[in-house]
C-alpha cells in the first residue's frame, strides 16, 4: 500500500481511528527502546509480534515489516540489528505522511 | 497504556448477529470491530481471555473472533473450555492470529477452532469469512426452528391418537412427556398392576326392543358421553366401548398411586351423572335404566395388541375378567368390588352402603372371591 516509505494510503472509512493508532505506536516506540535496554527480549518479541499483526491490517505495510525483523532479531539475539530496527520504526513514523483513499 | 483503553464493550449497529471480538490489541480490536460494524453487525469486545469467557457465559455471542497470544488466558485456553462446554461447544470461533505456522493451526483445530484468520487482517477475508459463518448460523438456526415444529406435531399427533383413550388433560402430559419417557402405547406389552372398572346398561335390552336405530344411537350417545366424561375427570384410560359396556382402567398408562380411589370416585360419577340421564329417559321413554358398574385390581397385561390392518391399545387379565363377571351381577345403581380392591377404598365407602356377598365363584372361575357391593344411587363427598 505504501508508494515509498513516507507515503501511506489507507481506507478512508478507519480515518477516525488512525491518530489513537499513532500515538499508540509512538508510546510502542518508547516501550521498545526500554525493554532492548533491560535486554527483555521477550518483550521486544511479543511487540514485534503485535506490530506485524496490526500494522498492515490498517495499511501501515512497514510496520508490519518492521515487526518482523525485530521477532527475527529476538531469536538470533542481535541487539544491533534491533536498535537499527527501532530506529527504522521511529523514522518511519516521523515522516510518513498518510493519504486517505 | 495503549490509548483505546478506555473504548469498552459497545454495540451500535441493529442486528440480530452478535460477534464478541477478543484482543489484547485494543488498535486489532477497534479496527475489526469497524470492519464488522460496517457490515451491519452488533459488536462487543473483550480485552482479555478470562473476560472472554466471562461475557460469553453471561451473553452468548453468535460468532466469536479470538486472538491467540494473549496474557493470561491464551485463545487456546478460551477456545478449549467453550468448545468443551455444552452449552457453549455450538458458538463458532475464528481464532485470529499472526501464528502462521502449521503447529499452531493444528493446536487450533484441537482446541475446537472452527475457522482461522492471519493477521494481518484482510478485510475482504474476514468478511467472506464472518459471512459464511452467519450463513451457516442462520442454517443452523432455521434447522432448529423446523426441528421445533416438528417436536410440535409429533406431540400434537400424539395427544391426537392418545385422545382416543384417555382424557384431554392426561394426554397433554403424555405429549409433554413423550421425550422423556418415549410413547407409553408404541411400546412392547407388560405386565403390570392395574385397576380394571367395566360398567354397562342395566335395561339396555328393552331399550332396544322398545326403540328404533336412530333413537338407540341418541341414547347410546348420550349414555356413553356422560360415562366417558366421569371416567376422564379422574384420569382413566378407555380400553373399550362395546354394546353397552365400558371398559376403563386406571394405573395406566402411567403409575397413579392412588389408582384404587381413582377407580372408586369414577364409578360414584358415573352412577350420578347418568340419574339425570336415566330420568330423562324414564319420563320420555318409560324406561328403567341404570348402570350396573364391576371392579377388581390386580396383575395384567397391557399393550397394543392386533395385527399389521388393526392393532388396539388392549388390557388382558384376571382384573379384567373379574370385573366384567362383577359388571354382570351388578344391579342399577350397585357398584360390585372384589375383596382386596375394596381394602383400599374402604376408607371411602359409608359404612351403610355396604353388603358384603361373600365369597363369590364368578362363572369360568375355579376359585371363589370375597365381593362387596355398594350402593352408589347418590354422588358421595368423596
Amino acid at each position: 500500500m505504501t508508494k515509498n516509505i513516507h507515503t501511506v494510503i489507507i481506507a478512508k472509512d478507519l480515518a477516525d481511528l488512525i491518530p489513537v493508532f499513532i500515538r499508540n505506536r509512538q508510546k510502542e516506540i518508547e516501550t521498545l527502546r526500554t525493554a532492548l535496554a533491560a535486554g527483555d527480549f521477550e518483550q521486544l518479541r511479543q511487540l514485534g509480534h503485535r506490530m506485524r499483526g496490526v500494522g498492515n491490517s490498517y495499511g501501515f505495510a512497514m510496520i508490519s515489516e518492521v515487526g518482523k525483523q525485530l521477532e527475527d532479531g529476538v531469536k538470533g539475539g542481535d541487539k544491533a540489528a534491533i536498535a537499527a530496527c527501532i530506529g527504522e520504526y521511529a523514522d518511519f513514523l516521523d515522516k510518513m505522511q498518510i493519504v486517505y483513499e | 497504556m495503549n490509548d483505546r483503553a478506555a473504548a469498552g464493550s459497545t454495540a451500535d449497529a441493529p442486528a440480530d448477529y452478535r460477534v464478541l471480538v477478543v484482543d489484547d490489541d485494543l488498535d486489532m480490536v477497534a479496527f475489526l470491530a469497524r470492519l464488522l460494524r460496517d457490515e451491519g453487525l452488533k459488536v462487543e469486545t473483550a480485552g482479555d481471555g478470562a473476560s472472554a469467557l466471562m461475557q460469553v457465559m453471561t451473553s452468548p455471542p453468535d460468532l466469536i473472533l479470538l486472538d491467540v497470544m494473549m496474557p493470561g488466558v491464551s485463545g487456546f485456553d478460551v477456545c478449549r473450555q467453550l468448545k468443551g462446554d455444552e452449552s457453549t461447544a455450538l458458538i463458532p470461533i475464528v481464532l485470529v492470529t499472526a501464528l502462521d505456522d502449521s503447529e499452531s493451526r493444528v493446536r487450533g483445530i484441537e482446541a475446537g477452532a472452527d475457522d482461522f484468520l492471519s493477521k494481518p487482517v484482510k478485510r475482504e477475508e474476514l468478511i467472506a469469512r464472518v459471512k459464511t459463518l452467519r450463513r451457516l448460523h442462520d442454517t443452523r438456526k432455521e434447522l432448529e426452528s423446523r426441528r421445533l415444529a416438528a417436536e410440535v406435531q409429533r406431540k400434537e399427533a400424539i395427544r391426537q391418537a392418545f385422545s382416543r383413550y384417555i382424557s384431554p388433560r392426561l394426554a397433554d402430559r403424555i405429549a409433554e412427556a413423550a421425550g422423556e419417557y418415549g410413547d407409553p402405547f408404541q411400546g412392547r406389552a407388560q405386565r403390570t398392576s392395574v385397576v380394571a372398572l367395566f360398567a354397562d346398561l342395566r335395561g339396555f335390552t328393552r331399550l332396544t326392543e322398545r326403540n328404533d336405530v336412530g333413537t338407540v344411537v341418541a341414547m347410546l350417545n348420550e349414555y356413553f358421553a356422560v360415562l366417558t366424561e366421569a371416567a376422564y375427570q379422574h384420569d382413566g384410560t378407555i380400553f373399550n366401548m362395546a354394546g353397552d359396556s365400558l371398559l376403563v382402567g386406571f394405573n395406566v398408562p402411567f403409575p397413579q398411586p392412588d389408582a384404587a380411589e381413582r377407580a372408586w370416585r369414577t364409578a360414584l360419577e358415573m352412577v350420578a351423572r347418568f340419574e339425570p340421564v336415566a330420568a330423562s329417559w324414564r319420563e320420555r321413554h318409560g324406561l328403567e335404566v341404570g348402570v350396573g358398574i364391576g371392579m377388581c385390581a390386580g396383575d395384567a397385561i397391557i399393550g397394543n395388541v392386533g395385527s399389521t390392518h388393526y392393532a388396539s391399545y388392549t388390557i388382558i387379565g384376571n382384573p379384567v375378567n373379574t370385573a366384567a363377571r362383577l359388571m354382570q351381577m351388578a344391579a342399577a345403581g350397585e357398584v360390585l368390588v372384589c375383596g382386596p380392591l375394596f381394602e383400599r377404598i374402604r376408607h371411602l365407602v359409608p359404612a351403610g352402603r355396604v353388603a358384603i356377598r361373600g365369597d363369590v365363584t364368578l362363572r369360568g372361575k375355579s376359585e371363589s372371591i370375597p365381593v362387596f357391593a355398594v350402593r352408589a344411587e347418590a354422588r358421595e363427598n368423596a
